[in-house]
């Protein structure tokens, strides 16, 4: 049994989106249009803690941002795959259950390997 | 099946072992699970299993190859102690990394759908990726790695594009249903093939997607450019085979131009600039690139007997491969670095280093009494039988530039004198892995019907 | 009729910031061009009915992948001008092979018969949970082989991306 469903189910969502969007874009504009403006130099200038910005904002950075985003990623796509897995819960069975605790399983072992060779850990 | 799950598990296993610092145990751990899985896979023999809603078929041809390939894996960890522990303290992690690469390799052998050998090329990918750039501190590893990845990537791009053409073509990914789809005559079909075609040259090095092959080889550690030799070049063609051969055989009027233009150019770039190395790693690069060009020519001649060719010829260059790999990494070790100069009075100070590396090179050059002979003998037959005489002439030429290179190293080594050249001292694992390709080497070289009747 | 002008304005808006990706001269410029791109396409997956390919294709590429990729911009030096002006013959090489390719593309893509040449008929197969089925019956084995070359990346990432001890 294939279950139906179409694009155009998605015109609620489209709606909504484009309201949520509109609200944003509109308020901007707006306070933009009312609100009042002093534009002088030290408005102006980007405000760090009061210390006078050096440099640009274009310096590299550590790789250890790296690392957490990669692993973020691998673990993104992991949990993707149990939404079809989760909405099929039932029929699958559990055969299913075995199959996903398999696929986990695998995938908790890497996560348990990160952690003890301290891949999160920011001082190290 | 059960070989690719032991070998999956093995390589989690030998992570752990790493994890909990039992480093003395990696290695004898991992001779275990290989010798178990290549028996695990021999009891497969004419079964002809289909897996899991024939995703995979293990059939000879897919036994046969997985076994090759936990074989050649098993002599190069013969040869790992003490190598990882020099470069870095995550041995654990090579081992695993390599055993994982493995597995991606026996599922491209044994793949029946288009789904699988994407994973299976990908899960051996990643693998050397990392491998490549073991040496952290090393510019020329980091290089090798990044270009690898960079151009793996790419390629890979190109094999999926292929995959889903031939799909919208035939509407299948099973290999047997892509053979009998009858869309051999649909342009999209026509360029999907052409796609995965050059999807999976790049993986082998054909060129002229061959580029990447020379400083990867020589950025990567010698022990990895050996496993990229011998495991992932007879895995990728093993896969290119199977699947020319299970699903495109019927087109083959269309492709077989291609493939021969192919072979051509990989024939002669490898071998004309192998001739101007000095350096043996990159000269052992481009002969690996020239290759990947005989073996084309078994694929050229889909048929019965090309897989019996292939596995021949893979298990005559994996041997050779494990051989003069091995001797380049106690060369470079012993005397700082692999020029050819380096070899110089290695007969006088390690006559059992100088004869085996002379027979390696000899089996890779095709000598009579090797195993490489009968690999050229038996690629060139079936080529042969296709009526692709103008090809073999070609690569028969090809084989006299070759002989011409592999002979520098043996002259270096008999003819010429190093005054302050000192021994080299083998350890036991290689002086046993040598001796095993050494005996292998003449074996197979005086007894051909022992591999060439397998398939 | 309102599919067919949504699926000509998402083609334009995917190809123009295709295009645009790789005109654009600051990197920055070309990765926002490339999350503009994927989420036309994923407008392309939610026509098509494939919606569980769009969600996947919205979190995983235009949310992790494009982060990544911002990441892998920030750690190279942007401020430097060390790009390399590629030789000219280069240039036309890659014009002339992106061009063929192009042109077998188009070839082969022309002659395809739309009525479905063997091709899935099934209009509701990208729903989650038609999906879902197929991936955890048929395609069982590449789903948990999927865990395997995860963890490879997982040990690769690690391996690489962690200060050696």
């Amino acid at each position: 049994m294939l279950l139906q469903s179409s694009a155009s189910s998605y015109l609620p969502i489209l709606i909504q989106g484009i309201m949520a969007l509109a609200f944003v874009g509109i308020t901007m504009v707006i306070t933009h249009l009312v609100g009042p403006k002093r534009r002088t130099i030290d408005k102006l200038t980007p405000f760090e803690s009061g210390i006078s910005s050096v440099g640009n904002a274009r310096s590299p950075f550590s790789i250890k941002y790296f690392l957490v985003a990669i692993l973020f990623v691998l673990f993104d796509v992991e949990v993707i795959f149990m939404y079809p897995w989760a909405v099929n819960f039932r029929e699958l069975g559990g055969k299913g259950m075995i199959e996903m605790f398999v696929f986990m399983g695998m995938l908790l072992l890497g996560f348990f390997y990160v952690i003890r060779k301290g891949a999160l850990d920011w001082e190290k | 099946m059960t070989s690719l799950i032991i070998v999956s598990v093995l390589a989690v296993a030998v992570l752990y072992l790493g994890l909990f610092k039992y480093k003395t145990a990696l290695l004898p751990v991992s001779v275990t699970g290989l010798l178990a899985a290549a028996a695990m896979a021999a009891m497969d023999w004419d079964l002809e299993k289909m897996y899991f809603s024939e995703m995979m078929l293990f059939d000879n041809y897919a036994v046969a190859f997985s076994i090759l390939l936990i074989l050649t894996t098993l002599l190069i960890f013969g040869l790992s102690r003490n190598y990882f522990e020099k470069i870095s303290n995550n041995v654990a992690e090579y081992y695993a990394l390599m055993l994982f690469a493995l597995a991606g390799g026996v599922v491209m052998v044994s793949f029946h759908n288009l789904a699988m050998l994407f994973i299976g090329i990908e899960i051996l990918s990643i693998s050397l990726y990392v491998l490549a750039g073991i040496r952290r501190k090393d510019p020329a590893s980091n290089e090798a790695s990044l270009k690898y990845f960079l151009m793996g990537a790419f390629a890979t791009g190109f094999l999926l594009f292929g995959t889903a053409l031939i799909y919208g073509a035939t509407g299948s990914f099973n290999l047997a249903a892509i053979a009998s789809s009858g869309a051999f005559e649909s342009a999209l079909f026509r360029a999907g093939v052409l796609l995965m075609m050059v999807g999976l040259s790049f993986k082998v090095s054909v060129a002229p997607f061959h580029t990447w092959t020379p400083d990867v080889y020589e950025g990567s550690p010698g022990l990895i450019a050996m496993f990229m030799a011998t495991v992932v070049k007879t895995a990728g063609f093993a896969a290119f085979l199977r699947l020319f051969l299970m699903a495109f055989a019927e087109a083959s009027a269309f492709w077989a131009i291609t493939v021969a233009i192919l072979c051509i150019l990989t024939l002669f770039a490898g071998n004309i600039t192998a001739v101007f190395q000095d350096r043996f790693k990159r000269l052992l690069a481009w002969s690996s690139v020239s290759h990947a060009g005989y073996l084309l020519l078994a694929i050229l001649a889909v048929g019965f007997s090309a897989s019996s060719a292939v596995l021949v010829y893979t298990i005559a260059y994996s041997l050779a491969s494990v051989a003069a790999f091995g001797i380049m990494i106690l060369v470079s070790r012993a005397r700082g670095n692999d020029h050819l100069d380096s070899f110089n009075g290695l007969a006088r100070t390690n006559p059992f280093l100088a004869f085996t590396l002379t027979l390696a090179v000899c089996s890779l050059a095709g000598i009579p009494l090797t195993a490489g002979f009968f690999g050229k003998f038996y690629v060139f037959k079936v080529a042969l039988a296709q009526g692709y005489t103008w090809l073999v002439v070609l690569a028969v030429i090809n084989a006299m530039i070759g002989i011409y290179y592999y002979f520098k190293v043996i002259i270096a080594m008999y003819m010429k004198e190093n005054a302050n050249a000192v021994a080299i001292q083998l350890n036991p694992g290689f002086r046993l892995v040598l001796s095993i390709v050494v005996f292998l080497i003449f074996l197979f070289g005086i007894f051909p019907g022992l591999i060439a009747n397998i398939l | 009729m309102l599919t067919q002008s949504l699926f000509y304005f998402l083609s334009f808006l995917a190809i123009f910031s295709a295009l645009a990706v790789i005109i654009a001269k600051n990197p920055v410029h070309s990765v926002l061009y490339l999350i503009l791109t994927f989420f036309a396409i994923t407008g392309h997956y939610i026509l098509l009915n494939a919606q569980f390919l769009a969600i996947v294709n919205m979190i995983v590429y235009a949310g992790a992948i494009m982060v990544l990729f911002l990441f892998v911009l920030m750690l190279l030096n942007l401020n430097a001008e060390t790009e390399p002006q590629k030789p000219a013959y280069i240039k036309i090489a890659g014009v002339v092979s992106g061009g063929l390719l192009l042109l077998v593309l188009v070839g082969a893509l022309k002659t395809v018969d739309v009525s479905g040449a063997g091709g899935t008929t099934a209009t509701d197969m990208g729903l989650v949970e038609n999906l879902g089925m197929v991936l955890f019956n048929e395609f069982l084995l590449p789903f948990e082989l999927a865990s395997v070359l995860l963890l490879t990346a997982m040990v690769g990432a690690v391996l690489i991306g962690r200060r050696e001890a």
